[in-house]
């Protein structure tokens, strides 16, 4: 049998920004347990609190962002999806695979110097 | 005889020059991954209106304009950039 894959994954979740604190962090919480529960580990989980949106997403202007880190092996990943989907608090939330975890509480971008248009 | 003239994009002051190559923003500075996270880079290659400009006019390759073109629509997914910016 082959033995599955784990990779490394960043996701970014906005949540309600009508949510208290508590309530967030149940929110959050719920995410997190599915992911242990599948067999994976939490790494790290960036708060980016709230920010105005781009555009309306479910009659909200607002959004609470946070930025999680975890790892999880791949043929799993399905159920943590099929999860948030359910989750009635997540406006949006985009997964993807990462190479190295970035040092830092906050993630810092290098500015490009030399930009002609 | 009409006199051809170069597009208005050229740099160059004589009108038949051959246009300057622009180079990379992207390779110049060593960078190969572009993060749909960081916004203030990605909205230096679109218009006001939040369209994704040409890499005719930015100069970026063909490599990183793919990487661009990707991450500018995740930004666009998350609502961190506009898919319209309106007046």
């Amino acid at each position: 049998m082959r033995a599955t894959k784990t990779n490394l994954y960043e996701g970014l979740y906005i949540f309600r920004p009508t949510l208290s604190d508590e309530a967030r962090e149940k929110a959050l919480k719920k995410i997190t347990t599915v992911i242990e529960n599948s067999g994976g580990t939490l790494e790290k989980t960036i708060d980016w609190g709230r920010k105005k949106m781009a555009y309306e997403i479910k009659m909200c202007r607002e959004g609470h962002y946070i930025l999680i880190y975890f790892s999880l092996p791949t043929n799993v990943m399905d159920e943590v999806i099929r999860e948030n989907h359910l989750h009635e608090d997540l406006l949006r939330y985009l997964h993807r695979t990462i190479e190295e975890l970035p040092e830092g509480e906050q993630v810092k971008f290098k500015p490009l110097t030399n930009v002609e248009r | 005889m009409m006199k051809s003239f170069r597009p208005s994009s050229s740099k160059s002051f004589l009108p038949n020059a051959p246009m300057k190559p622009k180079k990379c923003p992207f390779t110049a500075d060593g960078i190969w991954e572009i993060d749909y996270k960081d916004v203030d880079t990605l909205k230096q290659f679109t218009t006001e209106r939040g369209k994704i400009l040409p890499r005719r006019i930015t100069g970026v390759s063909q490599m990183h304009q793919r990487k661009l073109t990707k991450a500018i629509k995740q930004a666009r997914y998350m609502a961190l950039m506009p898919f319209v910016a309106h007046d």
